[in-house]
């Protein structure tokens, strides 16, 4: 098809057609709506509603907020989140002291071969899927012939039945979740100590000899958008921590690694009561949502 | 009595000498300004005395002491540089605290310290400000603010008025200079444009390519060139060369020839020149304010190409046989394009280099 000759462009030929960015952001609308907001809206609908699906026949008549008054009176609800509480408590600090550690040294100049190498390694357990790393888990804490016990035999401290023991297999999901996401923290703390130019850097050597003081006062700064951005992904990651426990404990021994989200999963999927299930879910979401904007108010500060 | 000494400092990035061996002393509340092109090494050469860089070889002292591997904060030196290097997180008084508070002095003698540099560079109705709402100028006072509150034993400045427009460098070049008068202390000054160079230095250090070409005072430079790189460098407009020849040479003087000399010959006085022989080839210097237009006496006839009228003073640009040659002169002369111009000069202005471009 070809415009009349006679008519003046009205403005010049982009190369695309009006409707064309629609059809390039469709897919990830379309697929953002199909997996994230229809679900969402449909646990919403769901928590109000008496939705258990072995007895269908009684249907899923709306309830109001009863499901939620279960959940907020059900003590086994909050001692699951007491306890994901203190499993974030417990790997957070370390990942971030850890991720920092491995940040500052990969800050300084030098060794660049050995440096780009282990930035690429850093990326392999953020790469590993939860569930393998759950596998991996449970190679590393078994009994006869994973490595920690190895370890432990070799420093003389003889071997300890891991996932069998409450506080055992609390240090292994804790172990696994370290290892997965210390190189997370690790990589958003490098681009923070990258984003301090380099002359302010130096400029403060000239006044101080002390790293520490570097740290706290130049770089730390320049830290906190990235520290923010991983507490708020941690602790909403940690609220929904499912595979990889499942994989090494199943929320054993006991109620040892029962985490809110396998508490969930319990309720909605083994006694099939969707509507406590979607409720907790929801209250989570609420959560997630308070301790986001929590961080954001008291620690998230841009430098200029 | 010395104060700051480089003992054939070398810099190699790698198997690239970037420094290539500079020896050096300044007295204690000397001006010291080093001057070069750009990618010379001045700033590699500053931060090698700051600490920021490692000495590849050679020693370096600060007030009697070796400091070539100490740590930078632990040398007292300070340092402006071109980027401010402001802490962008902090107000401007503890930008300025920083330093002392890091020696951990106590608090009223940081105030002190501070508030005397507030009201030295009148910086006293900032100092609550973040470094993002001040402009260049006010940054730039904040830098020098935090290095002076310090009292460092060297001040060291690298290129800290390039990103300042014209008249503020101008107003702050006079500032610094002011400043270096009233602290007596001994600074050093990294800069790539001469008029800097020759307005602060009481010495300049003119480099090249990680050489030192040649040291002197102002006057020494502008006087007395060693080459004629340092000839070219010291001055604006940059000095006329033209190569000429050696025709004859007898006792004190020498002729030499070029189609542009009037009558194609020009005989000096130069008894400093007894290498020459006749038939060498040498490089005639004149700067452009030297040169005079109309005299009695012409020693270069030229033909006009064009003039540009600085107001007060005219620019003008003539051509021979030879490169172009530029002329500076006071008033309005009423020439034109295509004109003849004779120009002429006292033959004690007139520099003469060998034709390796040392001087004779
Ligand atoms: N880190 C570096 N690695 C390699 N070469 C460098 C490095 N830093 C500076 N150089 C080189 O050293 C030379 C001098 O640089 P510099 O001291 O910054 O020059 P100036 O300040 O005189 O403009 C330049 O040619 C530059 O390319
Ligand atoms: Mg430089």
């Amino acid at each position: 098809m070809r415009a009349s000759v006679t008519q003046a462009p009205a403005k010049p030929n982009r190369g695309y057609g009006r409707w064309t960015p629609l059809w390039f952001l469709a897919p990830s609308v379309i697929t953002l709506l199909l997996i994230g907001i229809y679900p969402t809206l449909f646990a919403l609908v769901t928590s109000f509603r008496r939705y258990n699906i072995t007895r269908p026949r009684e249907g899923f008549p709306f309830i109001g907020f009863d499901n939620y008054v279960g959940v907020l009176t059900d003590s086994t609800f909050w001692s699951s989140l007491f306890l994901t509480a203190k499993f974030y408590v417990t790997v957070l600090p370390i990942q971030i002291v850890l991720g920092l550690a491995i940040a500052l040294l990969l800050h300084k100049p030098g060794m660049g071969l050995l440096k780009s190498l282990a930035r690429v390694t850093l990326v392999v357990p953020l790469a590993t899927t939860y569930a393998v790393v759950g596998l991996i888990g449970r190679l590393i804490f078994n009994l006869d012939f994973g490595v920690a016990n190895q370890l432990f035999e070799a420093i003389g401290i003889g071997r300890i039945d891991w996932l069998s023991s409450q506080t055992g297999a609390f240090a292994a999901i804790a172990v696994m979740d370290i290892w997965q996401w210390t190189p997370f923290c690790a990589l958003i703390f490098l681009a923070g100590l990258s984003m301090v130019p380099g002359e302010i850097e130096e400029a403060a050597r000239l006044e101080t000899s002390s790293k520490l003081a570097l740290l706290r006062y130049v770089q730390l700064p320049y830290l906190l958008p990235g520290l923010t951005a991983v507490m708020i992904l941690r602790s909403a990651d940690v609220l929904k921590l499912f595979d990889m426990v499942f994989v090494m404990t199943r929320g054993g021994p006991g109620s040892a690694t029962d985490l809110i989200s396998i508490y969930i999963q319990r309720v909605g999927f083994r006694i099939f009561d969707l509507g406590t299930a979607s409720a907790q879910a929801i209250l989570l979401l609420i959560i997630t949502i308070i301790i986001s904007r929590l961080y954001i108010r008291l620690f998230y500060r841009e430098v200029h | 009595m010395t104060f700051l000494r480089l003992d054939n400092i070398k810099k190699t990035y790698g198997d690239v000498p970037v420094i290539k061996g500079v020896s050096f002393a300044a007295t204690k509340g000397e001006f010291v300004v080093f001057v070069g092109p750009s990618g010379c090494g001045k700033s590699t050469l500053l931060r090698m005395i700051a600490g920021l860089e490692d000495v590849s070889s050679g020693h370096l002292y600060i007030d009697e002491r070796e400091v070539t591997y100490e740590e930078p904060a632990k040398r007292e030196v300070s340092m402006v540089f071109q980027s401010y290097a402001l802490y962008p997180h902090m107000s401007v008084f503890e930008n300025m605290a920083f330093g002392l508070r890091m020696a951990k002095r106590p608090e009223a003698e940081i105030k002190a310290q501070v508030a005397e540099a507030a009201r030295i560079l009148q910086l006293e109705a900032l100092l609550e400000r973040k470094p993002r709402a001040l402009s260049g100028g006010q940054r730039q006072r904040v830098a020098i603010g935090r290095s002076i509150v310090r009292h460092p034993k060297l001040f060291l400045f690298d290129e800290p008025l390039s990103n300042l427009d014209a008249e503020l460098r101008s107003q702050m070049r006079v500032e610094i200079a002011k400043l270096h008068r009233s602290l007596g202390a001994t600074m050093v000054y990294v800069t790539h444009d001469q008029v800097e160079a020759m307005t602060l230095a009481d010495r300049i250090v003119v480099l090249r390519a990680g050489l030192v070409e040649q040291i002197g005072t102002p006057t020494e430079l502008y006087d007395k060139p060693a080459n004629t790189f340092v000839a070219g460098f010291i001055g604006s407009p940059k000095m006329n060369f033209t190569n000429a020849r050696v025709a004859s040479v007898s006792g004190n003087g020498l002729v030499l020839e070029h189609p542009s000399f009037a009558g194609g010959k020009l005989a000096l006085e130069r008894p400093s020149a007894s290498g020459v022989k006749a038939g060498d080839t040498v490089i005639v210097g004149m700067r452009p304010e030297h040169l005079t237009v109309a005299p009695a006496a012409p020693v270069l006839a030229l033909t006009l190409d064009f003039a540009e009228s600085l107001g007060g003073s005219t620019q003008l640009y003539a051509s021979g046989e030879g490169d172009p040659v530029i002329a500076l002169t006071s008033g309005r002369p009423d020439l034109k394009p295509g004109d003849a111009l004779n120009l002429g000069i006292d033959p004690a202005h007139i520099y003469l280099f060998s034709a390796a471009g040392l001087a004779l």
